[in-house]
């Protein structure tokens, strides 16, 4: 009698209803509510705050613990197009990308770091798309990746391998299909220069640089949080990555290996000991100008992040005579680390002068 | 990585007619400053360099935050002169090896835009020829050194060099810019939007043939754009400058991948329209002229009719110095 009762009330427990159905077409993925059930043909990732994630198949109910959070997102394919050069908006690139099966030799998925630190809500298509597009924008102005006028196939074939393993790296996705295409029905450039050419004006005006003692954006100082949070969850995947990819080829490089990895752990704990954004002491807020100061290194640290995952790429497909090119790079990208770290933990802005 | 400078000099002339010589040396930073500056005991105009050179680096994809950057100028500009702004600038660069232009450089011009990488003109009157002036004549824009495109204004304007091949010495690289507006009117004929100032007639009839007749080819290049081309050096002959224009001209227009360097080209065609690129005299002066004055980040199109008699090192010397190189039978996207 008992047995039956429970068995009625296990039933009755429903899972927590939540919209879903952009999953797979305009969402890669979504954050789900404590109790709701993994959509079919998903796949949930479950994260606690220390940065350790674990999936949940499909059907699953997503149970959570105190301080998790859950994501659900659809492996795809999903297509997108992007802008190779912002100068020639008329030629893109078709992307379909997706993302791909588990796999078994590493611990964390990059996929799931990725929706661990960047997804907040949730991750759209477009927004997502637009994130590879400046990454791969970035790289191609420093001249790691190679996209040139006349391509020849060779060449295309070379960009093509950085970029997948740019994606795989950066983003956790699989490139699936690459393809040069004419967006001249979509994008007009001759009007998007008159439009231009009517704004002009004003546009000149807003990008002027704020004058000091104005009144602080609230978007900087916002973006101080997600920033660190990247910083703080991202570092010990770098720091991973980079001690994994590497064998090194003799006593120096050896040495400059460890160096590397030393320097990136003293970063990592210099994140992890942030002081807050508006106390420069305890119980001593901090001026609204110098705040935003603060978050913008966070943002430019966060910079360095992004070209970090790029270095550990290129070093994935680096034949072993570029090893020291890529760690001389490696170490601007430290240095660069290490100083708006070093920037962020200030209160007091020393004098510049030398 | 080790082939950078360690110093730059860039000159500048001053209003009462000086040459100021800008100096940048790089060190280590060692927890300083990243730029430092120093003008013959004027700390408001030390202050004001350190400004523009900061403004000015926001435009670079790159940064480095190990070295510091000295600057010196060595005689002091008076109060409202600004047209030693552009000299600091690209002494700077240069230092940290963001763009190559050689020793001798006189470089006058100003900007209230530094931070888009605008040069905005230039107050200098009767500078010497090979001086470098900013503004709308001359440098309009930190990019145009190496022949990108501005992304800014509602005019593209984009670079592309070719070969000229004078009899060995005087073989140099010519500049052809091309700038497309967007055309009010429909119903023109391609050709009578084409400007070319200071061109021969029967020269600007093929500029406009080839341009029309490419534009052709691209299927949605026909009848959007009022187009001028200048050539740095309107006195020449033959035709293996259509290729470095078309490229110019595609790039201006959006529609074609942006070389990090300048684009290096020379070839002609019988028939733009459909895409098709012939080949030119003149091999081996030309490749002898590549070989000396190619620049990291540049890209070479040669006629694909070249690429079995280049001599067999051509490829990986070009390589060395940071260049590619691709010889192409067609234009278009791969």
């Amino acid at each position: 009698m008992k047995n039956t009762m429970l068995g009625l009330f296990r039933r009755a427990v429903r899972p927590v209803a939540c919209d879903t159905a952009a999953l797979g077409t305009g969402a890669v993925a979504l954050r789900m509510p404590d109790g709701a059930a993994v959509p079919p043909g998903c796949v949930g990732v479950v994260a606690d705050q220390g940065g350790s994630t674990r999936r949940l198949a499909e059907g699953e109910r997503i149970v959570l613990a105190c301080h998790e959070s859950a994501f659900c997102f659809h492996p795809g394919p999903y297509t997108v197009d992007l802008l190779p050069y912002a100068a020639a908006p008329e030629l893109g690139l078709r992307f379909s990308f997706a993302v791909d099966s588990p796999d078994p030799r590493i611990t964390q998925q990059r996929f799931d770091l990725y929706l661990m630190s960047e997804a907040g809500d949730g991750v759209p298509v477009c927004g997502f798309g637009a994130a590879i597009e400046a990454a791969l924008q970035h790289e191609l102005a420093l001249g790691n990746m190679d996209l040139p006028p006349c391509t020849s196939l060779d060449e295309w074939n070379t960009f093509r391998a950085a970029l997948n393993q740019l994606c795989y790296m950066r983003f956790g996705v699989t490139i699936e299909d690459c393809v040069p295409v004419d967006l001249g029905e979509r994008v007009d450039y001759a009007a998007l220069l008159l439009a231009r050419a009517v704004q002009a004006p004003p546009d000149a005006a807003a990008i002027e640089p704020e004058p000091i003692g104005a009144s602080v954006s609230i978007d900087t100082c916002e973006r101080d949080a997600p920033a660190l949070r990247r910083l703080f969850l991202e570092l010990p995947g770098v720091m991973c990555a980079l001690r994994l990819s590497v064998l090194p080829a003799g006593q120096g490089q050896f040495r400059q290996h460890q160096a590397l990895l030393q320097r990136l752990d003293q970063v990592s704990l210099s994140v992890a000991t942030m002081p807050t954004l508006d106390l420069s002491a305890p119980s001593q807020s901090l001026d609204r100008h110098r705040q935003r100061e603060r978050a913008r290194e966070t943002v430019r640290a966060c910079a360095a992040l992004d070209e970090a995952w790029a270095l550990l790429a290129r070093l994935q497909r680096a034949p072993a005579e570029q090893i020291d090119a890529l760690f001389a790079e490696a170490d601007r990208i430290v240095a660069n680390l290490e100083y708006h770290c070093q920037a962020r933990r200030l209160a007091l802005l020393e004098s510049e002068e030398t | 990585m080790n082939s950078l400078p360690d110093s730059a000099q860039c000159r500048t002339m001053l209003a009462n007619g000086r040459v100021a010589t800008v100096t940048a040396t790089r060190r280590p930073r060692a927890g300083r400053a990243d730029v430092k500056c120093s003008a013959a005991g004027d700390p408001a105009l030390a202050e004001r360099m350190q400004q523009v050179i900061r403004l000015a680096r926001h435009t670079e994809a790159r940064l480095d935050t190990r070295d510091q950057v000295v600057i010196s100028i060595d005689s002091a500009p008076g109060r409202q002169e600004r047209d030693w702004e552009l000299a600091v600038v690209l002494a700077d660069r240069q230092v940290r090896g963001v763009c190559q232009l050689g020793e001798d450089l006189l470089a006058n011009g100003w900007s209230d835009q530094w931070e888009l990488g605008r040069v905005d003109g230039h107050t200098l009157a009767g500078a010497p020829a090979q001086a470098l002036l900013g503004g709308p004549d001359g440098l309009a824009h930190l990019g145009a050194l190496t022949g990108q495109p501005d992304s800014a204004p509602s005019v593209a304007t984009a670079h592309a060099w070719f070969p000229l091949h004078s009899g060995g010495i005087n073989d140099s690289l010519c500049r052809v810019d091309v700038s497309v507006y967007p055309l009010a009117e429909a119903g023109v004929e391609e050709e009578d939007t084409i400007a070319a100032p200071g061109l021969d007639p029967v020269q600007l009839l093929a500029v406009r043939q080839a341009l029309a007749a490419a534009r052709h080819f691209d299927a949605r290049g026909l009848g959007r754009w009022r187009t001028v081309v200048r050539f740095a050096q309107p006195r020449f002959q033959g035709n293996s400058f259509e290729l470095a224009l078309v490229m110019a001209d595609r790039i201006a227009r959006g529609r074609e991948f942006v070389p990090r360097g300048r684009l290096i080209a020379t070839g002609c065609s019988a028939a733009w329209h459909a895409g098709r690129v012939d080949t030119v005299e003149g091999q081996d002066a030309k490749c002898a002229l590549l070989l000396r004055q190619v620049l990291a980040g540049d890209r070479v199109l040669l006629p694909k009719a070249w690429e079995s008699t280049l001599a067999p090192d051509f490829a990986a010397q070009l390589r060395a110095r940071g260049a590619s190189l691709a010889c192409i039978d067609r234009i278009g996207i791969i």
